[in-house]
This record gives structure tokens, sequence and C-alpha cells, in this order.
């Protein structure tokens, strides 16, 4: 979230707080203090979802649960830790953890990026215990989700922020204190700016994906990145995440690329080569937010300039230019799209609050899921059948190209239309291929390129059948 | 301008003929020039490939024959020369095809039709070179192959023997361990075994002068001149390389008496006297004295006899220092004795608060004592570790563990419902649990790794499931 108003906002914090003392004084809300948490451990609990807000120790806890009750289908494993050595956990859901199949897509949530942006971190924790249950119980749009899709859950990127944020006494909570890491460096600006050298190569040629070269060094010998962020590039690096989400708090819209900018003025509508498909990826969330995709609903404060925003999404630059987010920074340096969730007017609400949120947002975080599935995917191989990884898929009239992963697997993502689909990697020769795309489910397009050595063996033998054929008629 | 009419009535001839004869057209060409290479239809490309593969005739690629279109009208000269060149380049090539020197011919291509048959010989004639270094080590046998541990156990004891001198051994050992090719613990097994061997050696030997009529005193001589040797070779390999650093006082203790006065005794023998210093133990020892506990016996002394011999090896090579290793066999000795007297007083003694794994055999007690030792050890630093992370939930250590245990029971009884209820065949259930139990396990360990879980939690989780 941006700066606002601090001064109207806290006034209006405080005039919440009243309301919220006489609404929900008998469940004593009082500080999210470790005591009072839990003594009040098993108070709003739903189907082993405890809808309260869960500090470090209790956020672990509530991740091993969920591990511990679908062992089968989940794993929790660490990217990494945050300046003061808190783990930055992640819990998956699939079911073969641990694995890359060939041709399963990867999705990722990552939440409480600002640490006083509470919201995000209770959902994810509240969803993975969700789908947990679901999968158990049979439902069978999860057990499908979980079967064919690899999902990562990151409740907090910055449990250091949160733990400041948290300690906080009373309901009032400051606009800004946890927001940024314990360095003070506030994450969401701290990705490398991939925006501005987009723009460069739009004007003067250059390629349109993957800018980050050399990625590794770069990460390693930055000393202006923080651990968090550094931690999230090599994730980044290491799975080729498709489709993923950044959710924060302080208003609510669903927001997508370019977050920064062209011209560099406050705000200008920025889009990018993909502005259809991630329109139509916004909507699949905020459309199942009853209150995010309220045409009526009153801005989060009275002063707002909601004026970008249009069915609950909006363009990043439209609403206000944010350089070196994490959100863009996804989608220039590898394949995955992302985009930016606002989950709540309050970026700390009040604990009380909380199932609500989860049952504004609970659809949501399903049909986003959901939305991996679409487009085109498939395989890139070469005529002996063997995956090529790094192939380039370009799509005729969309200035941004994907690549292959490991197994030569691929997954484009792209509204209903008509499109023509080029395979090309170097040293083949390059394959286009016509697809007619439906809303969901994604259309399976496989190529096989030929190198070009091999069709220089053709060619050759080719001619000589040619000739050998000319001789024997004409008797050279 | 005859030329090329040649060459475009060839091109018709061509046409007219594959009609009239419908002779197999390389078809492919002609698509070629007429399709725009980039939307291309898939074609059986496989056959030929597989076609050009059993050919096996080595071709070059014509240089003005790029992939693109042909256009046969102006090209066609041009075309019928290069061909005509290349088929007289074949036709040499074909009569050298089988010769051996084929391999100089490398195609980018073809390169993965050729047999790399020069590094076959490569590989063993590195082999070659090995045969033929001198091996100052002795490390390997005549015939080249490296020895096995027993030949290098023998050939040990072997020139031990031969030259009378156990400071043999402490060079072998000592050259072994500089190198890195021997760790400490495999130092001490091989004196083991070099003792061993050597005392076989020696016995042999005895066997074999047993024919000669001075047999006994040659025998004593030898065993005078040997044992003190195999005696000695322990304690004062502690002097070889750590020269005057061992302590007097160790040594004395360790000083073997008079070993004129021993006789053909058995390995086991020597060392219940070296025993003798042990006072409570040697009693313990001399107390199973039935033929029926003669394996617990051997046991006992055996592990007395490692002990002693792991902490001489310490004290060699100064991880501890004498006085530590003397006090600490001077501690097991007294706990041996108080084990004793426990086990007297009371026969069923339960030690499962000791110890990590219950024992369930008597004779497994001495060991124990050691294992209690360690234990205790463990737990000192176990504590200390612990302090720090201890400091900042002194409020909440009560309740917390209640709490998550309580969590993380519910989850796993929510896992095995499942479990019952989507295997329903009555076989699996109890494999699973199993297999559950297995990678639960394996899993937790991970995750304590990796920091993801305490090492409390994992304990828990694992008490959890081995209750089930």
């Amino acid at each position: 979230m941006g700066v606002r108003g601090g001064c109207t906002l806290l006034a209006l914090g405080a005039a919440l707080t009243a309301c919220a003392w006489l609404l929900g004084s008998a469940a004593a809300a009082g500080e999210p203090g470790t005591a009072g948490m839990r003594r009040r451990r098993r108070l709003h609990q739903e189907d082993g979802i405890s809808f309260e807000y869960h500090r470090y120790p209790e956020l672990r806890e509530a991740l091993v649960s969920v591990w511990l009750q679908c062992p089968s289908v989940s794993r929790i494993y660490t990217v990494g830790r945050s300046f003061e050595g808190r783990e930055l956990l992640v819990i998956e859901l699939s079911d073969n953890p641990g694995e890359h199949e060939a041709g399963e897509p990867e999705f990722k949530y990552i939440g409480n990026m600002h640490g006083n942006e509470a919201v995000g971190r209770e959902l994810l924790i509240f969803l993975a215990q969700y789908l947990c249950n679901e999968y158990q119980k049979g439902n069978e749009t999860i057990i499908n989700l979980i079967h064919n899709t690899r999902i990562h859950i990151m409740p907090s990127l910055n449990p250091d922020g949160f733990e400041k944020a948290a300690s906080q006494p009373g309901e009032l909570k400051d606009w800004f204190v946890g927001r940024s890491n314990a360095q003070g460096i506030d994450l969401n600006r701290n990705f490398p700016d991939l925006d501005r050298i987009v723009y460069i190569n739009e004007r003067e040629g250059g390629p349109n994906n993957h800018l980050l070269k050399n990625m590794k060094k770069i990460v390693d010998q930055n000393t202006k990145l923080a651990p968090e962020t550094k931690a999230v590039i090599h994730w980044i690096m290491d799975i080729p995440f498709v489709l993923s989400a950044n959710l924060h708090g302080g208003d609510l819209v669903a927001n997508y690329p370019y977050d920064e900018t062209r011209s560099g003025s406050a705000h200008e509508y920025s889009p990018c080569p993909d502005d259809a498909t991630f329109q139509s990826l916004a909507r699949g969330y905020s459309s199942f937010n009853p209150a995010m995709s309220d045409p009526n609903r009153p801005p989060c404060r009275k002063n707002d300039d909601d004026s970008s925003f249009v069915d609950g999404t909006t363009n990043g630059g439209a609403w206000y230019s944010v350089p070196g987010g994490m959100q863009d920074f996804n989608y220039l340096s590898s394949n995955c799209f992302e985009i930016t969730v606002e989950l709540s007017c309050d970026k700390f609400p009040p604990e009380e609050t909380l199932k609500s949120y989860w049952e504004d947002n609970k659809n949501s975080l399903i049909n986003y899921l959901e939305q991996i599935h679409r487009g085109v995917k498939g395989f890139v191989r070469d005529l002996q059948g063997k995956p090529i990884a790094n192939a380039t898929i370009s799509v005729e009239g969309i200035d941004h190209d994907i690549t292959t992963a490991k197994d030569g697997d691929y997954w484009r993502l792209l509204v209903p239309g008509n499109y023509k689909l080029t395979a090309s990697a170097p040293g083949y020769l390059a394959i286009t291929k016509k697809v007619a795309v439906p809303y969901s489910p994604a259309v399976g397009v496989d190529f096989e390129l030929e190198s070009l050595s091999e069709r220089k063996e053709e060619e050759k033998e080719e001619l000589m059948e040619w000739w050998k054929m000319m001789s024997e008629t004409l008797n050279f | 301008m005859g030329l090329l009419r040649m060459g475009t009535m060839i091109h018709v001839l061509v046409l007219v003929l594959s009609q009239i004869y419908a002779f197999p057209k390389p078809e492919g060409i002609q698509d070629k020039s007429l399709h725009n290479r980039e939307l291309s239809v898939e074609r059986p490309l496989k056959e030929q490939i597989a076609e050009a593969e059993k050919d096996q005739i080595l071709k070059t690629a014509p240089p003005e024959n790029k992939a693109g279109e042909r256009n046969y009208s102006s090209d066609n000269l041009n075309l019928l020369k290069a061909i005509g060149e290349k088929e007289k380049k074949e036709k040499e090539r074909k009569s050298i095809q089988n010769s051996p020197h084929k391999k100089l011919i490398m195609e980018e291509v073809d390169s993965t039709k050729n047999h790399r048959l020069v590094d076959d010989y490569d590989s063993t004639k590195s082999g070659l070179e090995n045969k033929s270094q001198d091996d100052p080590d002795g490390l390997h046998q005549l015939d080249g192959t490296p020895l096995t541990a027993e030949d290098i156990v023998q050939k040990i004891a072997t020139r031990i023997y031969e030259e009378n001198d156990r400071g043999v051994f402490d060079k072998i050992v000592s050259k072994l361990l500089n190198l890195g090719l021997i760790t400490e613990s495999q130092a001490y097994t091989l004196e083991d075994e070099v003792a061993e061997v050597l005392q076989k050696l020696i016995s042999k030997e005895a066997r074999n002068n047993e024919e000669e009529p001075d047999y006994p005193s040659s025998r004593t001589e030898n065993y005078a001149e040997n044992l003190p040797e195999e005696m000695t070779l322990k304690p004062t390999i502690q002097d070889g390389p750590t020269n005057g650093e061992s302590d007097d006082t160790v040594r004395k203790t360790w000083t073997m008496p008079n070993t004129l006065e021993r006789r053909n005794k058995l390995y086991t023998e020597d060392n219940f006297d070296d025993l003798q210093y042990f006072p409570n133990f040697y009693a313990l020892l001399k107390s199973i004295d039935s033929e029926k506990e003669a394996k617990e016996k051997e046991t006992l002394i055996t592990i007395m006899k490692t002990l002693i011999d792991f902490v001489k090896m310490m004290v060699k090579y100064g991880t501890i220092s004498p006085e530590e290793g003397v006090s600490y066999l001077e501690n097991l000795d007294a706990t041996i004795a108080l084990q004793t007297k426990n086990k007297l007083d009371k026969n069923a003694t339960d030690n499962k608060n000791r110890f990590i794994s219950v024992p369930s055999d008597k004779s497994h007690e001495e060991t124990d004592s050691t294992k209690e030792e360690a234990a205790k050890m463990e737990k000192e630093y176990g504590t200390q570790k612990d302090s720090t992370k201890d400091g900042s939930n002194t409020h909440q250590n009560n309740e917390e563990p209640e709490g998550k245990t309580e969590a993380y029971l519910e989850a796993i009884r929510k896992n095995i419902e499942w479990l019952k209820k989507h295997d329903k065949q009555g076989n699996k259930e109890d494999y699973d649990l199993s297999k559950m139990r297995d990678f639960i396990n394996q899993q937790a360990d991970i995750y304590v790794e990796k920091g993801i879980l305490d090492d409390e939690e994992a304990e828990t989780i694992k008490r959890i499931y081995s209750s089930l």
C-alpha cells in the first residue's frame, strides 16, 4: 500500500475501534498478545480452522498441523530466513509433494509482505487448512486442484514486520508500524526494477521476457536486497511458477501489471502485453469477492481516488505508480503471472473480523487457483521425443514470450480467442500452430522441433534419392 | 545456353517420367519449394531419418543447397554439377569406407556414429601405468590389484614379525593417518587386527618349532622376545608418535608385568591381566565362571578391552589428557561396582529413565553403563543449549506444549481416520499405517534439520505415531 493521508486514517481508525468495542466487547478483543491468544485458542473454531491471529509460533504450528493431517498431499519447506532469523515457511499442496510433475503447473500465494497487512497472512493459513479438510471430505473441485496443480502457500514473507505490528498494544494499529522488514526495507519496492528495462526495450528493441540475466550473480552480490527479497527471487528462479497472487491490505481491489508508469507520472494506465489476460485473471479473483466487486461500494477512505477501479480490478500504474514491486518482477524475470490483491480497507483489522474476511475471500482464493488451468499448455520436444528446455513459446500479437521448463513443459495463459503459437529454440526449426482457446480448460498443444542438422540431413537424403532416381531413369 | 536448355529438358523429362512411370518421387523437394517453411505440416520425418541411418554413407553438405527454397529453373545446372562432383567423392569414400582409417573423416552430423576406439585403448593404458609404478607404500599386490584389508593387515603383521620391530606399525599407521586414508578409529581397529595376525604368526611359528628338540627353550625364547613386543604393542604405541607427550602415570599403569611368566595363552588371557587394574570389573568377570556364560564373559572382556584401548588411543592422539583417561576409566570401574551392587540389591532394575533404548539383556548392562556416561554428558550439553531458548518463553511454557500437542494429536487423528476410510481394503490398513509412521518419522527429522520443527515437537509427533 502506498502513502495515504495518515491523519484522517488515525481518526477513522479510532472511530472504527470505538465501534468495534461497542459491537464486540463481549468477545474481549483486547490485544493479540500471546497469553490472550492461547487462552482463546479454541473459541472461534470451525472445522479445525481457528479464526484468530497467528504469531510466528502459532503460524508454524498451524502449518505443521495441516501437514500432519494431510501428509500425503502436503509438505512444508522454507525458502530462507527473514532478517531476524524466522523461517519463510511455505506449505505445498499437491498429489506428489516435493516434486514437479511434468506438465503440472505451479501456483503460489504470498501474503503479509507488508508486515502490518495481516489479513492475507491469516487467509492463507485458513486456506491451507481448508484445502486439507476439503480434500479429505472428498470435495471434487479441491481434489482435482490438488491433483493437477502444485500449490505453494507462503502465509508471510515478512514475519519480522508482522511481529512488530502485532506487538502494538490496543486495537488501533499504526498505518506504518511493521510494514517494512526488520531492516526498514519496504519489500515491495526492493525488487530489481525491470519495468524500466522493458520500457527501454519497447522503444529501442530488446527482449520482452526474462530480463534479468545473470540472475544468481546479481542477486547474491546486490547488497541492497533484503534477505526476504533474495529468498523470493531464488524461489522464483528455482520453480517454474505459472500464476501467483501477492496479498496485501489497505484497500479492496485486484491489481495487475504494470505497476510502474511508462512516463514516470504518478497515475497512468500502463498496460503490459498481456493486459487482456491480466484483466481476466484479476476478475477471476475479484468477481468472487462480493465486497471487492461491488460497484456501489464506497471507497475505503472518503478522499480515496478509486476511479481506476473497474469490476474490482485495476491496472497498477493507473492507480498509482509503484517501482521495484514483486508483481512486475515476476512477469518480467520469469514465466509467472502475478497480481496484487488488496484484501481489506483496514490493514490490521480486529480478530473477530477474520472469519468474515475468510467467508468473503474463500471462493475467490479457490477460483483464482483454478485460473491456472487456462490458455494453452503442452510440451516442446525434439524429434526423438526428448524434451527441449528453455524453448521459447511466442504468441502472435502478444509481445511477451514464455519459456519451457526443464521437462520441456510450458503453460501459456490466454483469454479465449484464436492464436498462432510458435515454438522455437536455438538450433531448431521453429514451428507455428494455430490454436483456438476457450475460457477453460487449457488446450494441449505439443511441438516436435526438428533440429537444423536433422533438416540438413534430410535434405541431403532427399537430394541423393532424387539424383539416384534421375540417374537410373536417364541412364547417366 | 545449350547447357541451360539441357537442364530444363532434364527437368521436364523428370516430370514427365514421374507421371508415366510413377517413380517414387522425392516429393518433399517439390513441396518444400512451394511451402512457406514456417507453416509446415508434420511429415514422416522419422522414416527418412531411419533410412538415412541405414545407409551409413558419409555425406558432405553441398554448400549451395541450404534449407530454403529450391528454384529448379535457375539452379538446376549447378545442382547437377554439384551432384556429379559429390557422386565422385562418394565413390572414393566408399572404397575406403571399410578401411580402419575412416575415423579420420569426421562429420559433425555423423559424429555419433563414429566409434571412439582410441578412448578404449587409453583406459587400459592408465592401468598399465599403475602397474609399472613403484609402490613405496607396498599397498598393492604384485599383479597390480589393490590389496584387500586382510592382505594389508597380513602384510603389516608379517613385516613387524620379520623386522621384530613394532615401530613398523607406528610408521605405517601414522603415514596412513597423515594421508587421510584412515580415521583414528580405523587405526585402532587396524591395531587390533594386526595384533591378532601377529599372534597367529607367533603361534604358527611356535607350532613349527614344536618339532624341534629344543622346543621348550626356543619357545619360551620366542615368546620372551615376541610377547613383550606384542604385549607392549599397545601401550608403547602411545610412545611412538607422541614422544614424551604421554604421561608417566599412564605408562606405569599399563606396563605389563613380567612377560616370561606367560605361556602360550590365548589372546584374551592377556587382556584378562590387563583388566586386573579394574578390580570391580575383574571381580565381576571372575564371578562369571560357568561355561554357560563363557560367551558373556568374552563379550564383557572385549567390551572392556575396547574401551580401554579407545581411551588409550584418545590419549595417544591427544584428544584427552592422560589424567582424564585415567579418571574416566576409574569412574567406569566405580560405576560397574555400583551397578553390580544395584543389580544384586534389586533383581529387576528398570533403567528406562537413563537410557534411550531399554536394555533387555542383562549382559548388556556393562555396555549400558558406558552409554549412561555418554547420556549424562549429552544431557549436560543439551540443557546448556536449550537454556537460551527457554529464556524467551518462560511464561507460556506450561500452556504451549499442551495446546500444541493437542493440536498435533487432533491432526494426526484426522489423518489416520482418513487413511482408514480411504483404503477400505482390510489388509492394506496396517501396512499403510506403518508406512505412514516411517514416512512421518523421516519427514519429522528433515523438518527438524531445516528448522521447521523443534526437537520436542518432532519427538511428540513420533511418540504419538508409535503409540498408534
